[in-house]
């Protein structure tokens, strides 16, 4: 036998230098445009998306700080919910800045054109308020005249609503004011705020007159200082700090406005960067998942091509130019699809953010959005396309031949940056490595969840197949099963999407559901406050004369927490091992005594203290929840100071409320015997069903009763639908990238899976089957898997929606099922139009051109 | 004396699954010298296919040596193995295996240019205009009849010069026509160009135009036969 041994010397080119692979790449890639849709549609979701929702984020910070002055009106604003006393009055006058004055309070407005009512948020202004930005108003000397005195002016929406015109008069408490005009820019107005209370604005020379100041009136009161420079601003308020904070004033700058406000949207940042990241990391599945059905597709080019002398790496090189440069077009596309979005988001944010959001084009997320772009491409993509490398030439002789298991560190590499890619991008989008594990965690458990669902629902479908339903069903739904089938990714994206829209349905529905108590009978729907004591049986009788029935007459006093557990709270608030959050140690609590549990409350531990002779202890009831807040169990101790009498009690029980069911409830219930003294306001509830009866009875109460306020809660039942309409819009919206990542996905595995659909529709042909029925098979595949979709994601959401409602927001889950139907149906639908967008030709060409392009 | 072009020497092959293993080639030798042509026939399963898969290093054996042109392949890596092919080899398949996205020009060109050659388009030009397909060089395969596309197939193989050109089932796809066009061409370059041949057929009215035919068997060489047609016997 002859052997040679002879070591050959072949020469490796790297990819830049190996120019056969480039012109392989540009001339496989001719052809292959609709087959790398699929790819470059999904990294241009995903890009866009990013850059789109990163913009956006820049843009609200650049807008949060061009606009804090604008916003806050002023260099320094000193505030407090009782008049400024005398002391600081004088520092005030001594201070040589041009001040304005505000007090502001809940009122009700009588609108004397049409006799309708509305609780208001009262403004009275004195001084040149604002001192920076503009107040727009129409007519445009509105505003002057009201700071002349008898007249008003009001916010434009509350102007609309109630048809009020300029001439027309209002009446606020004693007063009658003629209507200025309307304001439509105001700074620090706008947003939610004004949304639920809409504002009237009067001159606080005024404000007496009205009668509406009385004992138990909430009035913040404001001084505006225009001050010439920074240090002067800091200056002032060093100097005035120790006053402010012994007389428990409050002051806010600039500075502190700008981050207030940022700490306000910081919540919006993350949830649009959490937007960001889901669409991001949907198109990244887009793109793994369509290189891998493309390097399938090119195993036997590339089993030729090895034949034929091609080493794996040319091989691999000749897809991976064609995926990367495809990568950067995409990348650049989406990129600046993104700056394109960005310019819409406003609108939807429009009334939701107390200032206009302008258009900042922000280099830094287009730069992203190319790099990310590139990154994805190839991380995406190396993973899929490591195969090509080790397709074995044999496969040219038997196609159906499959090499072993081969180990690869290129895809070994690619697995361990693939996880660590989705934790840096969001630690990058969220600024902190601790959020972005969260939000990587958080998206594999909802990505786990969705794919458990689609695998359980795949697998009741094989369990229950229909095996006796006709041939055009049963064959429409065994096509989800055939080979190389995108199913389950298919359900997983397209279901993420329809699991946000219904989620966020869910929710809506919850949150509605605990202000729609007013269809239930008996229950209160108005609710009377700011009664004073000698007004009490006034408005009884004036209720009883409107044929309205009573539902309780409550005493309410207004006290805060000074010692817990025999703590003061200050020593509390500096305990850095305490864990009571600090809202519950200073707020202002509104508390009432009685001897019995109201129709909303059960007592759920201890017992309720029926009387209290002088020598008892006082024993209060407590909300549940408000004692985990508090962290107080029965038996434990607090001091109340009582408009400045301390009040010591002992915590008697706990009582569970169902806080919406007939309104109002409490945190704090005392005894009989103890408050009976103290000052104390009244509040009253009754149950109006009729509009015109509810307008009468307003009317007549704002005419005897000035400074009696009424909230009429259908009225923020509409509040709330108005603002989950706005809202809705934003989420709905951005939702769409999802929908849109998953259609995409779709489209291409349609693309995709073109052949495979060519041959057995050529077969059908051939034994018979009609074009109908051919349509009908293709139509019905398609609303099976949007079906499927939808269910994954709406079976996932209800559970969701489940944990968002009773843990997040601890509200009573609900929800509507012919809502979630509209929301299945119209997921389904869109998937049959896409799917049905691109099989026309597969469902119209004839068979022998088919046969033809197959061959 | 010739040169031994390619050697095989006990090639067994064996494909193992978790319950048995099935030996599809079993202690087969033969050798083929340079010029020389050889025909594998044999029933379905015989081992034919797996057996001039391995002759060309398209796989590996389980035991056994083969060598071409001196290289032992079976301890080469696939990728040197390629690099062999690319140098050495030239193939011919039933089902054409052109790159449907390449036309009929570039189909051709593709050999050279994988070894980096320049201005090949012109070598490529001439084998088509040889195998009568000038006016359709600029097709795809896919606008091409099955005889055009194996012609196509032929002139890629040939474009290299190779010193051993393996064809399987070359005609197996084409009518008779097609079939005895292709059998003058394939005989024609491998006389013009001294080029070694290794068939794989069913048709014995083809492999009887080989010098030498192996007969296979369950997955063993059975007999070995001098072919008539060149005056030589068994």
């Amino acid at each position: 036998m002859i052997e040679y041994v002879i070591k050959i010397k072949r020469k490796t080119k790297s990819i830049f230098r190996d120019a056969w692979v480039w012109r392989m790449a540009w001339r496989d890639a001719r052809h292959n445009y609709s087959r790398l849709f699929l790819f470059t549609a999904s990294l241009i979701t995903g890009i866009a998306a990013v850059v789109a929702l990163d913009s956006i984020n820049y843009s609200l910070q650049a807008d949060i700080n061009n606009n804090a002055k604008e916003l806050l009106g002023a260099d320094l604003v000193v505030n407090g919910e009782k008049k400024f006393n005398k002391e600081l009055q004088t520092v005030f006058d001594s201070l040589d800045y041009p001040q304005a004055s505000e007090a502001d309070m809940a009122s009700m407005v009588l609108f004397l054109h049409n006799g309708q009512s509305r609780l208001i948020r009262l403004v009275a202004v004195k001084g040149d308020f604002p001192f920076y930005g503009k107040i727009e108003t129409q007519p445009a000397d509105a505003y002057s005249r009201m700071k002349q005195g008898s007249y008003a002016m009001m916010d434009e929406t509350l102007a609309s609503q109630y048809e009020v015109s300029s001439g027309d008069s209002i009446r606020i408490g004693n007063s009658v004011f003629k209507v200025s005009g309307v304001v439509s820019k105001i700074p620090g107005g706008g947003g939610l705020m004004a949304t639920f209370t809409p504002s009237v604005y009067i001159s606080l020379d005024d404000l007496d007159s009205t009668g509406l100041v009385q004992y138990g009136s909430r009035v913040n009161y404001k001084q505006y200082f225009r001050i010439a420079s920074e240090k002067q601003t800091k200056e002032t308020v060093d100097k005035i700090k120790p006053l402010i904070r012994k007389h428990g004033y409050s002051w806010e700058t600039v500075e502190g406005r700008k981050e207030g406000l940022g700490r306000g949207f910081l919540s919006i940042y993350q949830f649009f960067s959490l937007l960001a990241f889901i669409a991001l990391i949907l198109g990244c599945i887009g793109v793994a998942s369509s290189v891998h059905i493309y390097a399938r597709e090119k195993r036997e080019e590339v089993a030729v091509l090895r034949c034929i002398g091609s080493s794996g790496w040319q091989a691999f090189n000749i897809f991976f130019i064609q995926i990367f440069i495809l990568g950067i077009i995409g990348s650049i596309v989406g990129s600046f699809l993104g700056v394109g979005i960005q310019q819409l988001i406003p609108l939807f944010l429009k009334g939701v953010v107390p200032f206009e959001i302008g258009f900042t084009l922000s280099w830094k997320s287009l730069l992203m959005g190319l790099g990310l772009g590139a990154v994805v491409s190839v991380l995406f993509s190396i993973l899929p396309l490591v195969s090509v490398r080790f397709v074995p030439p044999l496969t040219v002789l038997r196609t159906d031949f499959q090499a072993g298991r081969i180990f690869s560190k290129t895809k070994i590499t690619a697995l361990v940056l693939i996880g660590i890619f989705p934790v840096a991008f969001a630690a990058l989008q969220t600024r902190s490595w601790l959020t972005g594990l969260m939000f990587f965690a958080g998206l594999v458990a909802a990505l786990i969840c969705l794919t458990g669902v689609a695998m359980l629902l795949l697998m009741l479908v094989k369990k229950f197949f229909p095996y006796r339903a006709g041939f055009i069903w049963r064959h429409s739904l065994s096509s989800l099963f055939r080979p190389n089938n995108q199913t389950r990714v298919l359900m997983v994206t397209i279901g993420l999407g329809a699991f946000i829209i219904s989620t966020l349905n869910i929710v809506e529905r919850s949150m509605l559901g605990q202000v729609e108590f007013t269809g239930q009978e008996n229950q209160s729907n108005t609710i009377l406050f700011d009664i004073q004591p000698s007004q009490r049986d006034g408005v009884v009788k004036l209720m009883k004369d409107n044929k309205l029935e009573v539902n309780q007459v409550v005493p309410i006093i207004t006290c805060r927490l000074s010692e817990l557990k025999g703590r003061s709270i200050e020593s509390l608030q500096k305990d850095t091992t305490d864990k009571i959050p600090n809202w519950a140690l200073t707020r202002e609590y509104r508390v009432t005594y009685r001897d019995s549990l109201h129709r909303s409350e059960t007592l759920i531990k201890g017992e309720i203290q029926k009387k209290k002779t002088s020598r008892d202890s006082v024993w209060v009831t407590i909300s549940e929840g408000m004692e985990e807040n508090l962290e107080v169990k029965l038996g434990d101790s607090l001091v109340f100071d009582m408009q400045g009498v301390p009040v010591k009690a002992y915590i008697g029980g706990v009582r569970k409320v169902e806080w919406p069911k007939d309104p109002p409830n409490f945190i704090f219930v005392f005894p009989p015997d103890v408050l009976e003294n103290a000052p104390q306001i009244f509040v009253t509830a009754t149950r109006i069903n009729d509009q015109q009866q509810a307008n009468r009875f307003q009317q007549a109460l704002v005419m005897q009763f000035p400074n009696v306020s009424l909230i009429d809660l259908r009225l923020i039942l509409s509040t709330v639908n108005e603002l989950f309409d706005k809202l809705g819009l934003i989420i709905r919206f951005l939702a769409l990238f999802s929908i849109v990542t998953g259609l995409v996905v779709l489209a291409g595995a349609v693309i995709n899976s073109k052949f495979v659909r060519i041959r057995e529709n050529v077969l059908l042909r051939t034994v018979g089957a009609r074009t109908r029925q051919i349509t009908k098979i293709t139509l019905i595949e398609y609303a099976y898997l949007g079906l499927f979709s939808a269910l994954t994601g709406m079976i996932l959401s209800l559970g969701g929606g489940w944990l968002l409602t009773r843990f997040f927001f601890e509200i009573t889950f609900a929800f509507d099922w012919l809502e979630l139907l509209i929301i299945g149906a119209g997921v389904v639908l869109l998937t049959v139009a896409i799917g049905w967008f691109n099989s026309r030709e597969v469902i119209n060409t004839p068979p022998l051109q088919v046969l033809r392009k197959e061959s | 004396m010739s040169q031994i072009v390619l050697q095989a020497e006990n090639l067994t092959k064996i494909y193992r699954s978790a319950e048995n293993q099935l030996v599809v080639l079993d202690q087969i030798s033969f050798s083929v010298e340079q010029g020389n042509s050889i025909s594998i026939i044999g029933p379905s399963g015989s081992g034919k296919t797996t057996l001039l898969g391995l002759c060309a290093g398209l796989d590996t054996p389980s035991s056994g040596v083969i060598s071409l042109m001196g290289f032992r392949l079976n301890t080469m890596s696939e990728d040197d193995r390629a690099y062999i092919r690319n140098l050495y080899v030239g193939f011919v398949f039933q089902n054409f295996q052109l790159l449907s996205t390449l036309t009929a020009l570039e189909n051709v060109m593709v050999p050279l240019e994988l070894r980096g050659e320049k201005n090949v388009a012109d070598k490529a030009k001439d084998l088509l205009n040889r195998v009568g397909l000038a006016a359709r060089m600029q097709h795809y395969p896919s606008q091409l009849s099955g005889g055009e596309q194996q012609r196509v197939a032929m002139a890629r193989a040939f474009i290299t010069d190779p010193k051993i050109l393996f064809a399987d089932e070359p005609t197996g796809n084409l009518d008779e026509e097609n079939a005895h066009h292709i059998t003058e061409l394939l005989f024609g370059m491998n006389k013009e160009q001294g080029t070694t041949l290794v068939l794989v057929t069913h048709n014995l009215e083809l492999a009887q135009r080989t010098q030498r035919i192996l007969r296979m068997k369950g997955g063993k060489l059975v007999q070995e036969v001098y072919s008539q047609a060149f005056g030589i016997g068994h």
